[in-house]
């Protein structure tokens, strides 16, 4: 299986990524200011959260619009993905039931345009970090390995939703409301470390990996090191384990989907 | 004799339909819903050799279709094989999957690259699909713009020009305006006169199925019902249809 994954994933990827292209550019085509959008959708939102919880709530973290801002860029990307998967295959009719496609690369595919909105997202941090005169060294570096585990997280999570949405039709709404639930408690615009009292904080960040990839993400980029490194390791293993397991899952049910649409 | 180009054997495939539920009904409904089980395709095995033209005919939910579909990898069987021996594949069927929102250009890319051509050899012959499909400026507009017939037109072209060992055609003889479908006739039979392309069509036309064929299928729910020579079996399958 491994070996058709490899083979499937170099065959695909033109497409995968060329197929991306087309997306950002129909979306660009269809609104008057384009891709300022993926700049100014998340610094709204950076702004709203930095208002509340800055202001009204008196947040202390250091930068903290910084700190929302790193939070949010990288919920939005899982946030998008998994929310997209559901509808992958319906969406994606088209295509399925004319040609023979690995249905994992329509998640890539997913994956490669947030992943560019997310990038576009982060040079906004490196602007705001200049901003802040944030000192800054080759810790920030720290931020890869991370990212690995969040695409990893996300691939996963991604190819799973995908297979049970094509047969639950109203898995939509449940994983709306679980995405939102995990959205609190991924600490976008708190410090979970600080905020959630002593045994439950370490739950949190063990049960939910965008929690441990935000937390570690924003000491790295800040502060240039990573707190955790035996739970961002574990995560990452435990993300890689979850791949191959949910592909084996999608190659195995992939055909049968075209049925049921 | 010339060698095998498809070779099928003891093809099964049934829908299950399992239709997809929402959480109530699984939750609330415990009177179990009865599974649906269609047999399309009962244990279907014949060769195509390489070059030749094979009509496929049979009655309306004879497994035709689906036949095409798992030939193209599109289903994959419940049982049985089926060997390409190496050979490119493509299914030509009414309006490919375009994508809407973006531009019949960039539609041409993604198409030829999930049949499998890399993108040099796509742009290599962009132009002639472009000057084929007749799409003329719309061809920079999105693909939602056009019309039914505009989206056939184009599918037929990025098939027929992006040339596959093997094609598959499903009903699309009739694409377009009478003026097109006289050229699409033509290049499809121009395509399939290829010595080395081994075609399979489905088609309720008689008279296009005599004129194409080598020899034609004729599928009876699910099942081969004869395989032979085009014109007798075409007889027979007219006798039958009366």
């Amino acid at each position: 299986m491994f070996q058709r994954f490899v083979r499937d994933f170099k065959k695909y990827w033109p497409y995968a990524l060329r197929s991306a292209k087309s997306t950002l550019k129909a979306e660009v085509a269809g609104s008057y200011l384009n891709w300022l959008w993926w700049i100014l959708n998340p610094i709204s939102f950076m702004l709203i959260y930095t208002v509340i919880f800055g202001v009204i709530f008196k947040a202390s973290e250091q930068y903290f619009p910084i700190y929302v801002f790193i939070g949010l860029t990288m919920w939005d990307f899982f946030n998008h993905v998994v929310t997209h998967s559901v509808k992958m295959i319906k969406s994606n009719k088209n295509i399925v039931t004319k040609v023979y496609i690995p249905k994992f690369i329509l998640i890539v595919s997913d994956m490669i345009v947030n992943a560019i909105k997310m990038f576009i997202s982060f040079g906004v941090v490196a602007v705001m970090m200049i901003v802040f005169r944030v000192p800054v060294g080759w810790g920030i570096f720290y931020i890869l390995p991370v990212l690995a585990g969040l695409f990893m997280t996300t691939f996963a999570a991604g190819n799973l939703i995908m297979h049970f949405g094509v047969y639950i039709q109203d898995l939509s709404n449940i994983v709306n409301i679980v995405l939102r639930l995990v959205f609190y408690f991924t600490g976008i615009f708190y410090d979970i470390e600080k905020r959630i009292p002593v045994p439950y904080k370490y739950w949190v960040l063990r049960i939910n990996p965008l929690a441990a990839y935000i937390t570690e993400a924003r000491y790295a980029l800040l502060y240039g090191r990573i707190t955790h490194w035996g739970l961002l390791i574990a995560w990452v293993v435990l993300s890689l384990i979850l791949d191959v397991v949910t592909v084996r899952v999608v190659y195995k049910n992939e055909n049968g989907y075209v049925k049921v649409i | 004799m010339r060698e095998n180009a498809i070779e099928v054997r003891d093809l099964k495939l049934s829908y299950v339909s399992r239709q997809s539920y929402s959480i109530k009904q699984t939750l609330f409904q415990f009177k179990k819903s009865e599974r649906n089980v269609v047999e399309a395709l009962k244990g279907v095995s014949f060769d195509a050799v390489r070059g030749e033209v094979l009509g496929v005919v049979g009655r309306n939910g004879s497994g035709k279709s689906t036949l095409l579909r798992t030939l193209a990898g599109v289903f994959s069987p419940d049982s049985g094989t089926i060997d390409l021996k190496g050979n490119s594949i493509s299914l030509l069927s009414l309006g490919t999957g375009f994508q809407p929102e973006i531009t019949g250009r960039e539609n041409i890319l993604l198409n030829g690259m999930v049949l499998g051509f890399s993108e040099k050899e796509i742009l290599e012959k962009q132009e002639e699909i472009i000057a084929f499909s007749e799409l003329g400026k719309f061809i920079d507009m999105p693909v939602r713009t056009y019309s039914s017939g505009m989206n056939s037109k184009l599918a037929f072209s990025i098939t027929a020009i992006l040339e596959t060992d093997i094609i598959l055609v499903d009903e699309v003889l009739s694409v377009g305006d009478t003026k097109f479908r006289k050229k699409s006739y033509n290049k499809m039979r121009q395509l399939i006169d290829d010595e080395d392309r081994t075609a399979l069509i489905v088609s309720h036309q008689e008279n296009t199925l005599r004129d194409l064929c080598d020899r034609v299928l004729w599928l009876h729910d699910g099942e081969v019902r004869m395989l032979g020579e085009a014109n007798e079996v075409l007889d027979r399958y007219m006798e039958f249809m009366k």
